[in-house]
């Protein structure tokens, strides 16, 4: 009796704790790219003029191996991508550039109040992730000032007030990864990418190890 | 046979090349023109199979004399390790024919389409999205790289 008292104080302490944070929807899993589909960015005179003055070869942080956003990763089309859940926290990595992603599922936490997911990447800014029904949320801020896109629409920028909100929907082996861009010094509307993933069975997260010279095509101009 | 294999082998080349980067300078469909497709014929001198491209330099009769260097771009590693492509049938020291999408800019740069190995062998590689419509359809992936 004693014991069944005990189990009934655990579940009833457990149960609002689990829900607190959400129901765990079916992402767990290696994904790889199907297609992206890219909204037409509404730039600011101030984006226009950045993107017009985009030199690939002086400006992309690829040639540095280094990720320029969350956005430009996901577009690489041959690495997957990894979502794992649990009770407190969502990891997302991302075999392109090794980027790997721990944002806290906490109720009531705001991104700005949450460490940085990714340490190797600060720039990559904080982020919290809730659920809402069966889709993940992660917002993040706290993003550096930069290159936000080098390949879906290279030459985008991103500022220090961009705040981004990630929704992962999951559907069977199928899942949409949508990505909209809040940024007042760039962009007039938020600008939205949505990327379609199909689950990749027995899929694993691989290194990428890239090394800066062996990153550039200006290799073969030597 | 072999025509189908070989066409087949062109479009899924032409579908990698065209995947989904057309817009980006550094991209792979940006810098090579995937509706062209020529010969090299050299001996390997090296074979660098990583992230983000793996390459192949192929050492070239010179018709000056000697011989010059030429460059295959190819996938990353674990996209060609993912289609199960016998990278490591390609050796150093072997002289191999391989058919490569011309560089948009330079002249002695090519991106893999086929090799043909010194027995005659033709290696080839499904390219990505051959290999992300295979899953779609329940295969492994590129089961025609493996054999």
């Amino acid at each position: 009796m004693k014991n069944f008292v005990i189990l009934a104080v655990m579940i009833a302490i457990a149960v609002p704790a689990y829900a607190a944070v959400g129901k765990h929807a079916e992402l767990d899993g290696v994904w790889i790219l199907l297609g992206t589909n890219i909204e037409k960015p509404q730039l600011t005179p101030e984006g226009e003029k950045k993107r017009a003055a985009y030199d690939y070869q002086k400006d992309d942080p690829d040639f540095q191996c280094k990720p320029a956003s969350v956005t430009r990763v996901m577009h690489t089309p041959s690495p997957p991508i990894q979502v794992r859940q649990h009770q407190d926290y969502v990891e997302v990595n991302y075999e392109f550039m090794d980027v790997r992603r721990r944002v806290p599922l906490k109720k009531g936490l705001a991104a700005k109040d949450a460490p940085y997911a990714s340490p190797r990447y600060p720039h990559l800014g904080k982020s919290a992730a809730q659920y809402d029904g069966e889709t993940l949320v992660i917002e993040t801020v706290g993003q550096r000032a930069g290159v936000l896109d080098t390949l879906g629409v290279p030459g985008l920028y991103q500022s220090d007030q961009m705040r981004t909100v990630e929704k992962f929907n999951p559907n069977g082996d199928r899942m949409q990864v949508s990505v909209t861009h809040y940024d007042p010094v760039y962009f007039i509307q938020p600008f939205t990418v949505t990327y379609n993933y199909v689950r990749l069975p027995g899929g694993k997260i691989e290194k990428w190890d890239c090394k800066p010279e062996e990153a550039t095509f200006e290799r073969f101009a030597k | 046979m072999y025509r189908k294999v070989a066409v087949a082998a062109i479009i899924a080349g032409s579908l990698f090349l065209s995947c989904g980067m057309g817009l980006a300078h550094h991209s792979v469909a940006a810098n090579f023109d995937g509706s062209k497709a020529m010969d090299v014929t050299g001996k390997v001198k090296a074979i660098e199979i990583r992230n983000p491209h793996s390459q192949i330099t192929l050492e070239v009769p010179n018709p000056q004399g000697g011989v010059k260097e030429f460059y295959v771009e190819w996938s990353d590693k674990n996209a060609l390790l993912r289609r199960s492509v016998p990278v490591n049938k390609i050796k150093v020291g072997d002289t191999v024919t391989i058919n490569v999408s011309p560089s948009k800019r330079l002249p002695n740069l090519g991106y893999f389409r086929t090799a043909t190995l010194p027995d005659g062998t033709i290696l080839r590689d499904c390219g990505f999205a051959a290999f992300r419509e295979g899953i779609v359809k329940g295969r492994s992936g590129c089961e025609e790289n493996a054999r």
